[in-house]
């Protein structure tokens, strides 16, 4: 593997493909500071990793065709979903093209966005539920 | 999603509903105005991940007339508008999918609104930017 330009990573939403309306995709995954400083810590802070977090952002095209990404998400909000995410422009989880697959709430939804004469896009930012899991087979 | 072939076409259709108008979905050597010629400028690949959005930047130059001619600066100014049966940008959008070759198209905009030679002759013309996402 090398490196490489992202133009095929593949992303699910509760198992329907919806990469080719998506244009950007990102998954951070957090473990909060936990203080642990004391008096033994000679004039520096401490920290040890508490709980784990995770986020999934997705930048996408509006559509609103049947079955489409637009439609997709409309009857979703507040509700738990799974997405999964190939990355290393794989199609399927590989050493090389790890699958990420996490638990999200989806909590927002922009249906209407864009200026005139611009290409309607939409932008969602989901907080993750549970363990973020990963596989390479 | 369509061929370039079949999306400078598309839009060549839509431009002959310009009444009287010709229109050529390649370079004419010898261009006969009025006509309309639809030339693909710029491609921008990779919009969405796997190809899932493409955007093709056409120039439509229009050749309107012998810029000798005094009616042929009203004929051009009919076909830069935005509305009436002459107008360029209305024809072209008249079918945004181009049939569902694609996702939809934008004429941006009318630009080198003026004269050109052509074989030695001096004629009106202006150029039309059409965005198509596919």
């Amino acid at each position: 593997m090398a490196k490489f330009v992202v133009t095929t990573n593949a992303i699910t939403l509760n198992g329907t493909d919806i990469s080719s309306a998506c244009a950007r995709a990102e998954l951070v995954i957090n473990a909060a500071e936990v203080d642990t400083t004391d008096f033994g810590s000679a004039g520096w802070t401490e920290v040890i990793g508490g709980l784990k977090s995770g986020t999934v952002s997705l930048d996408f095209h509006s559509d609103f065709g049947s079955g489409a990404v637009s439609e997709l998400f409309q009857d979703l909000i507040g509700t738990i979903g799974t997405v999964t995410l190939i990355a290393g422009n794989g199609t399927a989880a590989s050493a090389t093209t790890p699958e990420y697959t996490a638990e999200v709430l989806i909590n927002s939804f922009t249906p209407v966005a864009g200026a005139v004469g611009d290409l309607s896009t939409f932008s969602v930012s989901f907080p993750t539920s549970g363990a973020v899991s990963y596989a390479t087979a | 999603m369509a061929s370039i072939s079949a999306i400078r076409a598309g839009i060549a259709a839509n431009l002959g509903t310009v009444p009287g108008l010709r229109t050529s979905a390649e370079i004419p050597d010898n261009p006969s105005p009025p006509i309309g010629i639809v030339n693909l400028d710029n491609v921008e690949y990779d919009g969405a991940l796997n190809r899932g959005l493409t955007t093709y930047n056409f120039q439509v130059t229009l050749v309107v007339g012998r810029a000798a001619e005094r009616e042929m600066q009203r004929k051009l100014d009919a076909y830069c508008d935005t509305t009436g049966a002459q107008s360029v940008k209305l024809a072209i959008e008249s079918d945004k999918t181009l049939s569902g070759e694609v996702y939809d198209l934008r004429v941006e905009r009318s630009t080198s609104i003026g004269s050109i030679t052509i074989n030695d002759q001096t004629y009106l013309a202006a150029e039309f930017t059409v965005t198509v996402f596919a």
